[in-house]
């Protein structure tokens, strides 16, 4: 089934005529504290990888008179993550009225998106969303008469994964440098121009208007128990159709395989699989067979759901060069700022790039894993755990390839 | 009050406190280095991770407040071994430059290698990343970005501290280095705390590069007479050489220390240093010095010809007691004056006093004790006996001058004196509190302690001083630190 | 130096934000916009007349990939390198590249219209390969949509 992307709906009028902005008037005939409620009974977790229950983070905004914000995270830069944009294409509206909605439920008056900077395209599609909400008086000053203001600004982004992360992205609106934050304090307490703010990702605010308008409790019937709702995935690789699929939580990967990305391109076998974007551990074919996509069933197979920027990787694609290319981005956007990370990320990178052109030993193989495993858990923010991941992951479970790249003797990179 | 519990031990934190300085209060050393106590945290370089019960993962001391109940150690097996690592990954790209690198000796990189890390490098050299090396700024730093660790506690001294936003990260990743804004090139007047706060050997001072290793210096406690603020200070020496000045931070004056405060070592070797007094253009000796002071005195008094003493703020409470003594004493003038200072206040927010000389306060308590005038104007005086510094701002005709001073000048009549890097000497500063500067180094052989200079003379009138300094300062009314 | 139509506009893009910091991003894509890269001396004017700090500035243009800090081609060609990319193909637009326009990363061609960087996931990548050229995706590439691409854009 699908709810997000049920329908085109590309323009206020056809989002009007398709529901839409029903769910902000039905939501401003309720408390602030009942909109929460109703997105806690959905069970929504944050789809933009790191699946925290949407409605106990609105929850921990503190009920007081001051300044808030809701804060829209469209940096989408997460290798095999393409979905946000989907959203922005197609339903762009479902992510103002969620903010609306948003905003009305922690006490925000104003929201700010902050879109990835080479999403220019999809930057004017906001602004021009933006501009139609506010000329039909969702946004703005007493929003539908209801005393409740709200205003929207969109920021843009110059370059940088790291400002996916929420506290990196808050210091981009303030103009500084991405750099995380320590956490505590969390942006519940101190975000925003130090005030308590909300980050959400662009499908979690999109999925908020059809919560309010089918109810909480249906829509956490939807998918599974924890993994409730749909999930939109963005699927790249060699499968015959690649592309954006929102399906229900807890579909299996075979069937997803088999009769959404009609199984893989003439030739090419599967491999592995990368579920929810790149900083997600690797699963092998096999590995792959077994699980559903959902949270728990990933979570067991020793996976994440993550973003649900899936990477479909084949026989014909060399497991050593693949983990090159990754520890290249890793190293690429790490800002800088904590020791294991900046220097980690290098160090991977550079002793990848011997592994792959025959230059190493076997032990180099090892201190690649115990890199990894040195880094995790020490730093900042997740940056240095989602190389570590994809790391001890694909040597765990490709050995073999990284071994023959020692010997000299791996026949994909010969080719 | 929060009581935790670190390594066994139960200690009771201040609201508010992070764990490292719960720690650090009861002698508990957690090793750090982007953490600086008069710095905001930045809590980047990961070293200070310790473990906490309950939490999964380490968590950093500095950043981490600490709550009710938490149970902390320093020392396991987890800690050990996250520190190893975080060491490792300092050193990949550290450049192997110890040999040639001032910081050896204070250097944290080396210290807690040895302490903590003692793992053979694993990463190959070729690959090391290289950056810029022996880059000039400002007056007095070197920066060498490939030694630099990227704690950030320049760019935060920049930017809190002095609130000149000269210092700032350029880049991300492997790649960042810390980078100066080109207008302003760290003109600031605290630029050498940089080189003090900076861990490794990254910023240098450009005046002590390559002098001295610092094992084999001492370090006394004196304080800067540059201004009335009277910085508690180390003086760094060796073979009776000082090379270096660093501030001794303290909770009632200064955590830092001015760039001219640090530099004002130089004067005891200076080419403009009088190392003889000089007389009408004539080097003299003491007892020669001696005897022709006494000469032109003893005939002044003959002929009843008025002579003034002016008390110098410049000069420390006995030189001045000193003085005081020869006026009343020796000479019987009534004319003894002071000279009245600038108003005293920290002008640039940070530490420089708008009143330059170090020890008003003192002359003031002296002034009220022995009923002195302010010099408010020169009248007549046929001899003027003073200190250099404050007569030279004065319209007398330097004939008339008898001047203690450390630089040559073309007054006639110059008494070398010793510097208070030669001498101590009690000073009170714009607080109000009691300080004395210590001996560091011997001085020229010909340079004179003031009040030894007024006993000697006095002598030769027939006079016998016996200074009471310390029964006469403890008198005076100035602070105590602690009260 | 500023460019009179930056000179223009800049109080209205600052306007648009609650606090100033937040337009600095936006401030330094137009400087970008009218000079095509963003100088040192760019940055000292900017830092008088928004009254920020060199440094701030500074610290905020090097650290994020889509400011040119030196002269690119009339059309900057970004290569995505990332891993669905390559999977698909961009090693050979990246040859096509090297090998037609004459230039390494970072260089502009003889003529000025051309320069090329590879660059981290672009977010599209189900149309891979993608190639970024100024502000447009052109997804789906291949060498012989990107020859006609830049034949097009020659003749421009």
């Amino acid at each position: 089934m699908k709810i997000i992307l049920e329908k085109e709906l590309f323009d206020i009028k056809t989002y009007i005529t398709n529901g839409g902005y029903n769910a902000i008037k039905k939501a401003l005939t309720m408390t602030p504290q009942s909109v929460i409620d109703e997105v806690k009974k959905s069970n929504l977790r944050g789809r933009g990888g790191a699946g925290f229950p949407t409605g106990l983070k609105w929850s921990f905004i503190p009920k007081d008179k001051s300044q808030k914000y809701v804060v829209c995270n469209s940096d989408e830069s997460e290798p095999g993550t393409f979905k946000d944009r989907e959203i922005i294409h197609k339903n762009p509206h479902s992510i103002i009225e969620g903010m609306i909605i948003a905003g009305y439920a922690i006490g925000a008056t104003k929201g700010y998106i902050y879109i990835r900077g080479e999403f220019v395209r999809e930057a004017r599609i906001i602004e021009k969303t933006i501009y139609e909400a506010k000329e039909s008086g969702y946004l703005g000053k007493n929003i539908l008469n209801s005393g409740f203001d709200f205003d929207i600004t969109v920021v843009r982004g110059a370059g940088a994964y790291i400002c996916g992360e929420e506290t990196a992205l808050l210091e981009s609106i303030e103009g500084k440098q991405g750099k995380p934050r320590i956490k505590p304090p969390f942006p519940a307490t101190k975000g925003l121009f130090s005030s308590p703010t909300v980050i959400n990702n662009v499908e979690t605010l999109a999925a908020v208007p059809y919560i309010m308008i089918m109810g909480g409790e249906k829509y956490s019937r939807i998918g599974k128990e924890k993994s409730s709702g749909t999930k939109l995935f963005s699927v790249s690789g060699p499968v015959n159709k690649p592309g954006v699929y929102e399906i229900e939580l807890g579909l299996s990967f075979k069937d997803f395989l088999e009769n959404y990305l009609m199984g893989m391109k003439d030739g090419v076998k599967l491999k592995a699989v990368i579920v929810g974007g790149s900083s997600v551990p690797v699963i092998t074919a096999d590995e792959a067979m077994k699980v559903n996509l959902d949270y728990e069933s990933l979570s067991q197979a020793g996976t994440m759901l993550g973003s649900g920027g899936m990477i479909i990787i084949g026989d014909d694609q060399c497991m050593v060069e693949a983990l090159y290319i990754l520890a290249r981005f890793y190293h690429h956007e790490s800002c800088g700022q904590c020791t294991p990370c900046r220097e980690g990320t290098g160090w991977i990178y550079k002793l990848l790039s011997e592994i792959l052109s025959g230059k190493c030993k076997e032990k180099d193989i090892d201190l690649l894993y115990e890199i990894a495993e040195n880094m995790m858990g020490r730093t900042i923010c997740p940056l240095a755990d989602a190389l570590s991941m994809p790391v001890m992951s694909f040597v765990k479970k490709f050995r073999n390839e990284f071994d023959k790249h020692i010997e000299g003797s791996c026949e994909i990179c010969q080719r | 009050m929060p009581k935790i519990n670190v390594d066994g031990k139960d200690l009771i934190a201040n609201d508010g406190e992070s764990i490292l300085n719960v720690c650090e209060r009861n002698g508990i050393y957690i090793p750090r280095y982007c953490y600086h106590p008069s710095l905001s945290v930045a809590g980047n370089c990961r070293m200070c991770l310790v473990e906490i019960e309950k939490m999964p993962k380490l968590q950093t001391a500095c950043s981490t407040i600490a709550s009710e109940g938490m149970v902390v150690k320093t020392d396991s097996e987890k800690v050990r071994k996250a520190r190893k690592d975080v060491l490792e990954f300092l050193l990949i790209n550290h450049p192997l430059d110890c040999s040639i690198c001032d910081q050896v000796g204070e250097c944290f990189l080396q210290d807690y290698y040895f302490t903590y890390g003692l793992r053979k490098s694993r990463f190959k050299l070729e690959n090391k990343n290289q950056k810029q090396k022996r880059r000039e700024v400002g007056e007095y730093l070197v920066l060498d970005n490939e030694r630099c660790i990227l704690c950030t506690r320049c760019v935060r001294f920049s930017n809190e501290v002095t609130k000149t936003d000269e210092l700032f990260v350029n880049s991300r990743g492997d790649r960042a280095f810390i980078d100066i804004s080109p207008e302003k090139g760290v003109t600031n007047k605290y630029s050498l705390n940089i080189a003090d706060i900076c861990p490794v050997g990254a910023f240098t001072s450009k005046d002590f590069r390559f002098k001295q290793r610092v094992y084999m210096l001492q370090t006394t406690k004196s304080i800067c007479t540059l201004c009335a603020t009277g910085c508690k200070i180390n003086i760094w020496h060796n073979n009776n050489t000082i090379y270096r000045i660093t501030p001794e931070p303290n909770i009632y004056t200064n955590t830092w220390m001015c760039d001219d405060g640090r530099m004002n070592y130089k004067i005891v070797n200076s080419s403009e240093r009088l190392t003889h007094s000089m007389i009408n253009g004539t080097e003299y000796n003491k007892r020669q010095t001696v005897k022709q002071v006494f000469n032109k005195l003893s005939k002044a008094m003959d002929d009843k010809l008025r002579i003034a003493v002016v008390l110098s703020n410049y000069l420390s409470i006995e030189d001045n007691i000193s003085l005081i003594y020869l006026a009343k004493n020796v000479l019987k003038t009534p004319y003894i004056f002071s000279i009245e200072s600038n108003q005293q206040k920290i002008e640039d927010g940070i530490l420089i006093n708008s009143d330059k000389s170090p020890n008003s306060n003192g002359i003031k308590l002296l002034v009220k004790k022995y009923g002195i005038k302010d010099i408010s104007e020169y009248a007549e005086y046929d001899i003027v006996i003073g200190f250099y510094e404050d007569i030279k701002n004065l319209r007398i005709s330097p004939v008339k001058t008898i001047l203690f001073s450390y630089k040559k000048s073309s007054y006639p009549c110059l008494i070398a004196l010793k510097t208070y890097f030669e001498t101590d000497g009690s000073f009170i500063n714009w607080q109000g509190y009691l300080r004395k500067t210590a001996k560091v180094v011997n001085s020229p052989e010909n340079t004179f302690d003031l009040h030894h200079f007024v006993m000697e003379v006095s002598h030769l009138f027939a006079v016998y001083p016996d200074f009471n300094f310390k029964g006469i300062i403890k008198d005076l009314k100035y602070k105590e630190e602690g009260q | 130096m500023l460019g009179e139509k930056f000179k223009k506009n800049y109080k209205s893009i600052v306007e648009k934000f609650e606090k100033k910091e937040s337009a600095l991003i936006s401030l330094l894509y137009e400087i970008q916009k009218e000079n095509n890269y963003i100088s040192d001396g760019d940055i000292s004017e900017l830092s008088s007349l928004i009254d920020m700090p060199y440094s701030r500035i500074k610290s905020v243009l090097t650290f994020y990939t889509m400011f040119n800090q030196k002269k690119t081609g009339k059309y900057h060609i970004q290569v995505c390198r990332n891993l669905s990319c390559s999977m698909s193909g961009a090693r050979n637009i990246i040859n096509f590249i090297k090998e037609n326009l004459k230039i390494n990363e970072h260089e502009v061609s003889d003529d000025g219209l051309f320069s090329y960087t590879t660059v981290e996931c672009l977010g599209a990548c189900g149309s891979s390969p993608v190639v970024m050229i100024n502000d447009t995706y052109y997804e789906n590439m291949d060498e012989k949509k990107l020859r006609e691409l830049i034949d097009k854009l020659r003749k421009e």
